[in-house]
């Protein structure tokens, strides 16, 4: 591969890919300037490992750049305390309780879903992201988070129930008030 | 199927990720079980709340303009101006480092270039401030770290009695393959050590050599290639090289 063949195998296999990117990447930085730098510098990596890139999926190749990409950068802001009281929350969605539930759900605005969605730990925020946004198999997820499929499965079902107890909680919480 | 069960497959379940055994099974058991109902009454709610909010993030024109241009300038380096300068200064000093090979009979041509590309990732790594993927002094926390992530497993080994305390390891891409980055420290100064295996290439004795003022070790053994740079004096490289080899 010539350096011109690369830059045009790669201008058209991986650049179409820029708002997945972009998307994934603003998710995990919570932060619209940290999501650019992030897409920039992993879009240099991605080029120069693109002989490395044989498959024919581009798009989890790319997203698992940009995951290690966001990861390493928000190492380096760490400090960002991993939510224990999710755990609390996740854990008392789980009560089954009567059809209300559902309609409370259905009348969730889009801001507190997007709120809910930016308070999640960032594995279970991404799995969402993943599954919901870019609509990618479990297959496809477990390449990009380099975690076993069953892994996948739990984070998935355990997002979504996060979710659930964020979004019915503070509805409820707000309502007693 | 057990509600444990039922409740764990239940989202991989709506997402059509199930197995058609354990579907039937699921299946079977949702159909007598009015809690799992409600369960997934609520998972479909909760699943279509989200579906049904607009959630993307969209990127900027400037964005793609901005990530284009800089592929574009890591594609060709040099600006279009200075090329037919740039070609004359190339072939000078191709034909100046051809005779200084020859004369000093190094290692092949191969082996600089690897170790420019080495010294490129330490000092990106140092500027872009990306030194670690996984900050840890303790090698049992950067040793697993790296299992999944790579399709070896690096040796990592504890030097912090010799005075070179871990800082951690990262991923990184030398040579078109991801390799193994461990990050050791010394006095303030970081120590880049890569490592990925050797496939078939015999054994290879220590080595130094200086890239853009950089001192760079390489050396195989048991399998593995190693390459070791910072902007330590040559003597404590080599005595860390020694320290390492003795290590593993």
């Amino acid at each position: 591969m010539t350096p011109k063949e690369k830059l045009s195998r790669f201008e058209t296999e991986i650049s179409p890919h820029l708002g997945s990117a972009y998307n994934l990447a603003r998710w995990l930085t919570r932060n619209h300037e940290d999501a650019e730098d992030v897409v920039q510098e992993a879009f240099l990596r991605a080029f120069s490992a693109f002989e490395s890139f044989r498959g024919s999926d581009a798009r989890p190749w790319l997203l698992a750049i940009i995951r290690n990409t966001s990861m390493t950068f928000m190492s380096r802001k760490r400090g960002a305390a991993q939510s224990t009281d999710f755990e609390e929350v996740a854990r008392s969605a789980s009560t089954p309780e009567a059809d209300p539930e559902t309609q409370l759900l259905a009348s969730c605005s889009q801001e507190q879903i997007q709120d809910a969605l930016a308070k999640l730990p960032s594995e279970f925020r991404e799995a969402i992201v993943l599954r919901e946004l870019e609509e990618l198999s479990y297959k496809e997820i477990a390449t990009v988070t380099g975690v076993p499929m069953g892994t996948v499965m739990s984070r998935i079902s355990r997002a979504r129930e996060g979710l659930r107890g964020l979004l019915t909680h503070r509805r409820k919480g707000a309502g007693n008030r | 199927m057990s509600c444990d069960q039922t409740r764990l497959y239940l989202h991989a379940y709506l997402d059509d990720e199930l197995g058609v055994a354990e579907a039937v099974r699921f299946e079977a058991h949702l159909a007598d079980c009015p809690d799992c109902q409600t369960a997934q009454s609520e998972a479909l709610a909760i699943r279509a709340a989200i579906r049904g909010s607009d959630l993307y993030y969209r990127p900027s024109q400037a964005l793609a303009l901005r990530v284009n241009a800089a592929v574009r300038q890591a594609a060709r380096p040099r600006s279009n101006g200075m090329q037919w300068m740039a070609i004359a200064a190339a072939v000078i000093v191709t034909i100046g480092l051809a005779l200084f090979l020859t004369l000093r009979n190094r290692q092949p041509g191969g082996q600089e270039l690897l170790a420019r590309a080495v010294v490129d990732s330490h000092i990106r790594s140092l500027q872009a401030n990306h030194l670690v993927d996984v900050p840890s002094s303790d090698h049992h926390t950067v040793k697993p770290w790296f299992q999944g992530r790579l399709d070896f497993s690096p040796p990592v080994p504890d030097l912090a009695a010799q005075g070179w305390p871990l800082e951690g390891g990262r991923l990184d891409y030398i040579d078109g393959k991801t390799v193994a980055a461990i990050v050791y420290e010394r006095r303030k100064h970081q120590v880049n050590v890569f490592l990925w295996p050797a496939g078939q290439s015999p054994d290879e004795p220590v080595l130094q050599q200086t890239a853009q003022g950089y001192h760079v070790v390489h050396w195989t053994a048991n399998g593995m290639t190693y390459w070791i740079t910072s902007d330590l004096n040559p003597a404590e490289l080599q005595q860390f090289a020694q320290l390492l080899r003795q290590a593993n």
